[in-house]
């Protein structure tokens, strides 16, 4: 206590200028219009600032659900644009509504085998069933191939045993897209024959002549060709648009009315 | 001692005075102001105790705010300027000179225009920097401040010497 007084004594003068600066620069602020406004752009000067370190350092806390946040928008996002695929009106079964979609989070990925596989955060228990199409926000990634409760694995588009119903975009030329296992970049669009004519840069998208995607989802784009086969066929390289070493959020597609339509080939 | 102090309660009563009733009034090439009152605290007595006098400047400065409507502006400038006078004191005299009095006899004059340049200096920085309150007239405030500060000071010194050599 006794030092406690001392140090006051000590800084007396400080403390009585300190003091009377206040008392004269609230003065100052309460009468003075030019002062107030000065005070008051300071004031929001400073909160401003501060608040804007604020929320830059406290948007990094919710940066998970935020993320979480932009998947469900994603996912409207999603429904509202599988309405608007296969307007175009072939009559194929690839116009068959996507009712739902399931985000999920990639937990298991590879790219360096022959047959890679990809395993999801979702199962059974959230609607997930076998043969689904699983896509991404930049394309075609897969097929379901096994579910238990809580998880469920892709066979993925970097997978020998994956043939996927592709077209040209440009000309609807339908083809058949399979990987060789070589390069995880790169995909072969096989069947396109050699009548229809294609160019480097010609977007693939999905051909909806299957049960697993609509038509429309995009794949690649053609990255080289080869015309010299005498199947009558080309040999066509496409490099895919998404990266499959960097997959994180993907969106399994359901659609109802593949039962019916697998009831009607099995008649 | 106490005709002392009774001598210089007088003597601020009068300085004030003439600042509210002449100073006050005059504006020196349209625009200039005169602050005699700053001499007060140039002229306090080293005796004189160093906290008694922030709260002199408090006083003294809201009289002239309270008189020419300037809201604090004055008693701002002034308090700072007592507040730092002990420190301008050791810098224009030196840390270990023995002042006299009233630091105008027996002072060399080179210290001596220091320490009232420095003084008169402070106080119109304050002063002005306080009346623009904006960073756009930055030049404008130094301006005036060094124009006012020479007129301020070339009458605070004749003021002193009218004083101290009755």
């Amino acid at each position: 206590m006794q030092s406690i007084i001392n140090s006051i004594f000590k800084n007396r003068k400080l403390i009585i200028y300190l003091f009377l600066s206040f008392i004269t620069f609230n003065y100052l602020y309460n009468n003075s219009s030019v002062h107030y406004s000065g005070f008051g752009k300071t004031g929001t000067f400073i909160s401003g600032s501060t608040s804007t370190i604020f929320s830059y350092i406290n948007s990094y806390f919710n940066l998970r659900q935020e993320n979480n946040r932009l998947i469900e928008e994603n996912l409207e996002l999603k429904k509202i644009e599988s309405k608007f695929i296969d307007i175009s009106g072939t009559k194929d079964i690839a116009e068959g509504k996507i009712d739902k979609t399931i985000s999920a989070k990639v937990i298991l990925n590879s790219i360096n085998k022959s047959k890679n596989i990809i395993v999801i955060n979702k199962g059974k228990l959230s609607g997930i069933q076998k043969e689904m199409g699983v896509i991404s926000s930049k394309g075609v990634v897969g097929i379901i191939k096994n579910i238990t409760s809580n998880y469920s694995s892709i066979i993925s588009l970097l997978n020998t045993d994956l043939k996927i119903n592709a077209i040209l975009k440009e000309s609807s030329t339908i083809g058949s897209l399979s990987w060789n296992g070589l390069d995880p970049r790169i995909v072969q669009l096989n069947d396109i024959p050699l009548s229809s004519s294609i160019k480097v840069g010609d977007t693939i998208v999905t051909g909806g002549m299957s049960f697993y995607f609509p038509k429309g989802i995009p794949i690649g784009k053609i990255e080289d060709y080869d015309n010299s086969s005498l199947e009558g066929y080309y040999s066509i390289n496409v490099s895919i648009f998404n990266d499959f070493s960097s997959l994180s959020n993907l969106y399994v597609l359901e659609r109802t009315d593949n039962d019916e339509i697998k009831s009607l080939l099995n008649e | 001692m106490n005709r002392e102090v009774v001598k210089d309660i007088i003597l601020s009563f009068i300085i004030v005075l003439s600042q509210l009733l002449i100073f006050n009034h005059m504006n020196l090439f349209g625009t200039l102001n005169t602050f005699i009152y700053v001499s007060l605290f140039i002229l306090y007595k080293t005796s004189y105790d160093k906290t008694f006098l922030i709260v002199y400047g408090f006083i003294v400065g809201l009289i002239i705010d309270l008189s020419l409507q300037t809201y604090g502006v004055h008693t701002l400038a002034s308090i700072t300027v007592c507040y730092f006078r002990e420190r301008i004191e050791k810098y224009s005299f030196g840390v270990n000179s023995i002042l006299p009095l009233a630091m105008i006899r027996g002072t060399q004059i080179t210290n001596r225009i220091t320490f009232f340049l420095i003084i008169i200096l402070l106080h119109s920085l304050i002063y002005f920097s306080l009346i623009f309150f904006n960073l756009e007239f930055t030049l404008t405030i130094f301006l005036y401040t060094l124009i006012n500060a020479i007129v301020n000071f070339i009458i605070i010194w004749i003021i002193s010497k009218l004083i101290f050599n009755k």
